[in-house]
């Protein structure tokens, strides 16, 4: 079975800004890769490059098999990308906007309507999803993108720092979904996150980004055990020099 | 006085004055606009005062008396003037052959009997009086039309005060289209058309101006919404997302248009209810409204127009990174549409300066307007010249839309101003 994602040698250069430089990694069907690092790491660069926003400047990355260059369409068939900090639009209902969503995958009515009733019941928003999405708390804007990135149940789910703006009984809710997803229904999911102690508990795998380069990879307990760190924190903190 | 009102009145026109697109909209454009279309106008004026001078006037001299000939020299001071003799039967087909033959706008008629009258009103009854025949040939062209209408006014006046108050009178007729329209002033005429044709130009300028308004927001929204990511990841063609975006804002700037033009009719139809039914021209009958054929030229034009205003506006607004931004790099456009809108109201193209035509030409903004004059006067090709421009350069916007649609360009583009610097520092944290 080919990888869920396969970057090679990605290099990102925006004018004389290096974003990427030579990154690598794999992620396996049915995990939870974590993309970890500071702000301007290339964390972001690197999932839009994924999810076919951006064109690589050097290097090749495959989801699925599918070269996000050359196959951009196909790949886009696959995937569901939650950006950091993303909107719905102000005059939909949340109702509405989970419905004009799911029109983009859906191959009939009743599938139509599986997708937005299990992604109403992601959000918990309950009767608030009647409401126009201008009047919805982050949190609640969040809950209902993260239900949109899951409801398609796509082979690869992107989510950009995917409990952004969530309170904590919230971002374990959300966790706890996107859990639950990859273990009944076998998404793949690639997240960023700046918060380590939080995808020490959600992801199989991480890889550490610092300054556009992967500066350790590996499942979370056996890089504590391997640097000797009580966390990811501190595991990136000797990775980079700073302990 | 307020506390801290000095210092945020500071800070405030800091920040206005140093935002580049804000010095450029709302002051280098507006300073560079109406000086443009001032010269316009006054070399419009200019050119049409020499025009007059130099206008050529066939005089069918039907008398052949002596205060005929005192006219005739007395015109012959003012204009270049042609005779011709004994022309009794002034029919359409005479009046084209003898404007063709001479080369010329404008004929007065001296009817037989003219130096009688005159001489009895010196002599015997001062009730008695002399008429001419004024015929100016319409060509809808502008303001400044009436020029010529005018130039019998004063010859008329100065005969007059030098012989007898009212001694000559005018009775004067407009050649539409080949055909005399007996009766018809050719100035109030042009009065009457200037009024009708200043509609349009701003119902298109006020539409083309909120279409772009939309188009642009419509793509800036998203980007400052930030759902503009999530929509280029869709499993879609991202031309339709394109094509989405300006059927959208066709449909919406549609029915503003239409919601303008109903309520500028009932402002119109309110005001011309208040001219006495006398001297009312019903320019329908003159054949001065456009055919079946000329509307529907009409309606393409604007709507390729359209099209292509709002293909710019998504493009430009690929350039900004929220809707303000859209807005005022939409408002950079705004010049090229006022302009020709402006001028055109007044103007006839063929009055300017070839170089300046070729401006106003190349212009897509211009041909609505452009084409809402030649269809009345039942002139076809110019109007379908401008559609097929229009569509061409449609076509190459709309691949350039495309183009920037099917790229990372839609994310990445931004218009540089000064402040590189600062942007590019912006742009490391984003990573």
């Amino acid at each position: 079975m080919s990888l869920a994602v396969e970057a090679v040698n990605v290099v990102k250069v925006f004018g004389d800004i290096h974003a990427l430089n030579k990154l690598s990694f794999k992620v396996k069907p049915s995990e939870i890769f974590g993309l970890i690092g500071p702000n301007g790491a290339g964390k972001t660069t690197a999932l839009r490059i994924v999810s076919t926003l951006l064109l690589p400047t050097s290097g090749t990355v495959r989801v699925f098999g599918l070269d996000v260059v050359e196959e951009a369409a196909e790949v886009r068939k696959i995937i569901t990308y939650l950006p950091e900090e993303a909107g719905a639009y102000r005059h939909l209902s949340g109702w509405e906007y989970l419905e004009f969503m799911a029109k983009f995958n859906a191959k009939d009515e009743s599938e139509l309507r599986r997708m937005v009733e299990e992604a109403a019941e992601i959000t918990g928003l309950g009767e608030r999803l009647k409401d126009k999405t201008k009047g919805y708390s982050k949190g609640m804007k969040r809950r209902l993108l993260v239900a949109r990135a899951l409801m398609t149940r796509p082979k690869l789910a992107v989510l950009d720092e995917p409990t952004s703006g969530l309170d904590v009984l919230h971002a374990f809710h959300v966790r706890e979904i996107i859990k639950r997803y990859v273990k009944e229904h076998g998404v793949t999911v690639l997240l960023s996150s700046h918060n380590m102690l939080e995808v020490e508990h959600l992801c199989d795998r991480v890889a550490l980004l610092n300054k556009g380069k992967i500066v350790a990879e590996g499942n979370p307990k056996e890089l504590k055990e391997k640097f000797d760190s009580a966390n990811l924190e501190e595991v990136f903190a000797k990775v980079v020099g700073l302990a | 006085m307020l506390k801290g009102f000095f210092n945020i009145l500071i800070k405030e026109l800091k920040e206005l004055v140093r935002d580049p697109k804000i010095l450029l909209g709302m002051i280098i454009v507006p300073l560079i606009i109406f000086p443009v279309l001032g010269g316009i106008m006054s070399y419009s004026v200019q050119t049409a005062q020499e025009q007059a001078q130099k206008a050529t006037v066939l005089v069918i001299d039907n008398d052949g008396g002596k205060w005929s000939q005192e006219f005739v020299n007395l015109l012959n001071s003012t204009a270049k003037v042609y005779v011709e003799k004994n022309v009794t039967s002034l029919t359409d087909e005479v009046v084209q052959q003898l404007l063709s033959h001479y080369n010329t706008t404008q004929i007065i008629e001296i009817p037989k009997g003219f130096s009688e009258n005159v001489t009895q009103h010196l002599n015997v009854n001062s009730t008695i009086t002399a008429t001419l025949k004024f015929y100016g040939v319409f060509t809808g062209s502008g303001i400044f039309e009436g020029i010529g209408a005018s130039l019998i006014d004063n010859l008329v006046h100065q005969f007059n005060r030098i012989q007898a108050p009212d001694i000559v009178l005018t009775e004067k007729s407009s050649i539409i289209k080949g055909e005399i329209k007996q009766g018809v002033d050719p100035a109030s005429l042009s009065g009457l058309m200037m009024s009708q044709s200043i509609a349009l130009p701003i119902t298109i300028m006020i539409l083309l101006q909120v279409a772009m308004q939309i188009a642009a927001t419509s793509v800036a929204m998203e980007k400052e919404e930030k759902t503009l990511e999530t929509l280029l990841t869709l499993p879609m063609d991202r031309f339709a997302i394109l094509m989405g975006k300006l059927s959208g804002s066709i449909i919406v700037a549609a029915v503003g248009a239409l919601a303008f033009m109903i309520g500028y009719n009932y402002m119109l139809f309110s005001f011309t209810m208040q001219i006495p039914a006398e001297i009312s021209v019903d320019l329908a009958s003159l054949g001065l409204v456009p055919s079946l054929f000329g509307y529907l030229l009409l309606g393409i034009s604007l709507f390729v127009t359209l099209i292509s205003a709002l293909a710019l506006a998504v493009i430009i607004s690929a350039f900004a990174e929220d809707v303000r931004g859209a807005q005022s790099l939409v408002g950079y456009i705004y010049p090229v549409i006022f302009i020709p809108a402006l001028a055109l109201m007044y103007l006839d193209i063929s009055s300017l300066p070839f170089a300046l035509q070729m401006v106003f030409y190349a212009i897509p903004y211009s041909h609505p307007i452009i084409a809402s004059k030649a269809v009345i006067m039942g002139d076809y090709w110019t109007a379908i010249f401008g559609i097929v421009y229009v569509a061409v350069f449609t076509i190459v916007l709309m691949y350039a839309a495309s183009r920037l649609f099917a790229t990372e360009k839609i994310l990445t583009a931004k218009l540089k101003f000064k402040g590189l610097r600062r942007r590019r520092k912006k742009t490391e944290e984003e990573f």
